[in-house]
């Protein structure tokens, strides 16, 4: 289910914050479940398996990064993260455990619902025709002949950009941790060496906006400072 | 284990020990044999009747050389000497003239009292020596602990010099409250021996002038009976001050070098004083430093309130009234309600980014602010910041010139810094101002800098405009809006970075901060970044 319609669960320990929050997605057309602390998070979530989670990381009782652990064991529902400033090693900890997104209190009301909307379509399914094709704006991003262009013009991408720009955009509006690129494009068994993932990203970001001189794709793949990057969602 | 058995005083060493031997053998044959050929020329060719008194000469070198015995044993030799080879008759022993008895007394006491007065000069001497390599070595140790940074890092050092001039085969140096809590602080020299069979002893100091005495100390395991000359002794000295145990030195060496002589007692027990003295100094260092630690966070959260109260009131009451505008009663029109719900929004961001800086600062002063270093291109990174205040810019000319250069830092820490700094610009360059970031390679540094044309600061104060809640004195009659952290924070940030920051009057007419971030040196393959 995606979009207005999913049941969320609220996991946010302040009465206040969550109030605000289930009334606020209640008049976008989201039925909505609460839980004050870890535990009885876990509770409704057995009794009434929601389709997305919103979870608050400093709880009372569980930690955050557990309540993330026991749901990733039995299921794939969409997790976005309530995360406090000065958490990027948590939050980044967070996604490598299976959350899904994140966003930073004080948020914005229109973030929160990109990040939703986004979660719902993932688990949905991949973003990509039957062809392995991508379009984004003017972007066309071919798996099957292993090309890109813009607006009609290929652009020469190194390997290791191609598959970058690959990954990015199989996860559009959501943010992709530095980790999931190293393994997804290095390969799993790359560990701790630098692999200068951000100046390889620069770079394709160059390339594209080299052959982009309208700037449509200028702020297409977003850094998010300390996590990774984020592509910009085609349909927001 | 604290029961005394047996003492020890520094034993007078043998008269002659085998070094005293070959000594005494290799001065008194010459001085002998040449005594002998000068009697022997004085009474054949000179006619001299009793020369005799030569002898003296012989004793009183080997006395000089080697002490009393020595001058003893070279008088009878002498002697019989003289009269097997000179006196009537002629080869015996025998001793007719009572002239001759004379002169062997006479020998013999010259040879007493000259060694007793060369034995007593050669103790003087030696306890001379011992006195002023013993000074020597009190002299390292103490300014190897008057120069150091912590006793600790001193420890290894001493411990090898005092293990060197005690001449024991291993040191330890020990720190800890009490038997059970001591750990090894130095060590020196290889303690091979401790597997084997162990006699303790520990220094016994009296306040007074008494010397030290090593004290025989009996573990509850050890038998009592043997004392198997195998194996080691261990010497412990123990590390007070103030009465306070702080630890011990431990020394061993194999058995049969003897307990330590009083020179090396007085220096291990000065050693421990000293040590002891430098604990306890480090200690109130410690307590110092923590109160003024204390004292000056005292000072921070009261500046903290006085200037933080302002700012974060002025949002609060914006916050307020505009809330209130947003009731179902009241009568705003659309674009009225739109312009309270933006004003709500607006300084929400203004509380965050004040939040933020006092967290940073928090950190910066407890010391946590730790930096995540990775590779990135400057333009990137600043575009991003610059980009998330686009509305705020509207009005102003903001001129940006970052061309992508590669740079070691902590994305999020870059990130709070320059939105500072173009905070900072906006805020007191006014309505209509002029902005330029700029970035250029000085180098092996990556100079970031936000410029503006408002009023600036005045030469002798831009030093000061780092420091938290120094705020520059309005050049104007217009009070300045801050909090004076803004820029604190932003030198915390850089510095734990490995980066550095500078204030300076701007070509523009304003001021200029800059940021100076290591450059990141590429691989060769990445090291062709396209420019813009």
């Amino acid at each position: 289910m995606s979009g207005p319609g999913a049941t969320v669960l609220v996991v946010e320990d302040d009465d206040e914050a969550r109030a605000v929050l289930v009334r606020e997605l209640g008049s976008r057309g989201y039925r909505t479940q609460e839980a004050a602390d870890g535990r009885s998070a876990m509770e409704r979530w057995e009794a009434s398996r929601p389709d997305v989670i919103l979870l608050d990381l400093g709880l009372p009782d569980i930690d955050g990064l557990e309540v993330i652990r026991r749901i990733r064991r039995e299921s794939q529902t969409p997790i976005v993260i309530l995360s406090g400033r000065f958490a990027e090693r948590e939050k980044v900890e967070a996604l490598e455990r299976g959350a899904d997104d994140y966003v930073t209190k004080p948020f914005g009301l229109a973030e929160l619902h990109a990040r939703l909307r986004v979660a719902l379509r993932r688990a949905a399914g991949p973003s990509a025709d039957r062809h392995g094709r991508i379009v984004v704006g003017p972007l066309l991003f071919d798996a099957g002949r292993h090309e890109v262009s813009v607006d009609g013009r290929a652009v020469d991408l190194a390997p290791r950009e191609f598959e970058l720009l690959r990954v990015l955009l199989g996860e559009q509006g959501r943010v992709v941790t530095k980790g999931k690129l190293l393994r997804a494009v290095w390969g799993q068994a790359y560990q701790g060496e630098d692999s200068y993932v951000y100046v390889h990203v620069s770079q394709l970001r160059h390339k594209l906006a080299a052959a982009d001189p309208a700037g449509a794709l200028r702020d297409l793949i977003a850094t998010e400072p300390g996590v990774g990057y984020r592509v910009r969602d085609a349909e927001t | 284990m604290q029961s005394a058995v047996g003492s020890w005083r520094e034993g007078t060493t043998a008269l002659v020990g085998r070094r005293g031997a070959i000594r005494l053998v290799a001065v008194a044959v010459p001085a002998l044999a040449a005594a002998t050929a000068l009697v022997w020329m004085l009474e054949d060719r000179f006619g001299v009747l009793d020369a005799s008194p030569v002898y003296l000469l012989a004793v009183v070198v080997t006395a000089l050389v080697s002490g009393t015995l020595g001058a003893l044993t070279t008088a009878v030799v002498g002697i019989v000497l003289y009269d097997y080879l000179f006196a009537q008759p002629v080869h015996t022993l025998a001793i007719s003239d009572p002239g001759e008895w004379l002169s062997l007394i006479l020998l013999l006491f010259v040879g007493l009292v000259v060694g007793q007065l060369t034995a007593l000069e050669r103790k003087r001497t030696l306890t001379a020596e011992a006195r002023e390599r013993e000074a020597r070595e009190l002299f390292l140790t103490s300014r190897a602990l008057a120069t150091r940074a912590s006793t600790t890092t001193v420890l290894p050092e001493i411990a090898e010099l005092l293990r060197r001039s005690t001449e024991v085969d291993s040191l330890r140096i020990a720190l800890g409250p009490n038997d059970g809590s001591e750990r090894t602080a130095a060590e020196s020299g290889d303690a091979a021996g401790a597997g084997r069979s162990a006699l303790h002893w520990q220094l016994r100091r009296t306040p007074g002038d008494e010397p030290a005495q090593w004290v025989r100390i009996h573990s509850p395991s050890a038998s009592r009976r043997q004392e198997p000359r195998q194996g080691i002794d261990l010497f412990r000295v123990r590390i007070e001050a103030g009465g306070r145990p702080l630890g011990s030195i431990w020394a061993s060496r194999s058995r049969r070098g003897g307990l330590p002589d009083r020179s090396a007692t007085r220096l291990l027990s000065a050693a421990a004083d000293q040590i002891g003295q430098a604990l306890a100094q480090d200690r109130l260092a410690a307590e110092a430093g923590a109160a003024e630690v204390a004292r000056q966070s005292d000072a921070l959260k009261s500046a903290l309130l006085q200037s933080v109260s302002h700012d974060l009131r002025t949002p609060l009451a914006t916050i307020r009234a505009a809330a209130g505008t947003l009731r179902p009663d009241s009568d705003l029109d659309s674009p009225g309600r739109m312009a309270s719900a933006e004003a709500i929004e607006r300084e929400v961001a203004r509380l965050d980014r004040l939040v933020a800086n006092l967290l940073d600062l928090g950190r910066i002063e407890a010391g946590e602010l730790r930096a995540e270093i990775d590779v990135f291109m400057l333009d990137d990174l600043a575009a991003r910041t610059i980009d998330r205040f686009g509305s705020r810019f509207a009005g102003h000319s903001v001129v940006t010139d970052i061309p992508a250069l590669p740079v070691s830092v902590d994305p999020v820490f870059l990130d709070e810094a320059l939105a500072n700094l173009l905070d900072n610009a906006l805020k007191f360059a006014g309505p209509n101002a002029a902005i330029r970031i700029a970035a250029a390679q000085v180098g092996d540094r990556v100079r970031l800098t936000v410029d503006d044309d408002g009023q600036g600061v005045p030469d002798e104060l831009l030093d000061r405009v780092f420091e938290k809640f120094y705020r520059a004195p309005a050049a104007g009659a217009m009070a300045r809006p801050g909090t004076g952290v803004g820029l604190a924070v932003v030198r915390g940030l850089v510095e734990a970075m490995g980066g550095q920051v500078e204030a300076r009057k701007s070509a523009l007419g304003g001021l200029s901060v800059a940021l100076d971030l290591p450059l990141a040196h590429l691989p060769a393959e990445l090291a062709t970044a396209p420019t813009r």
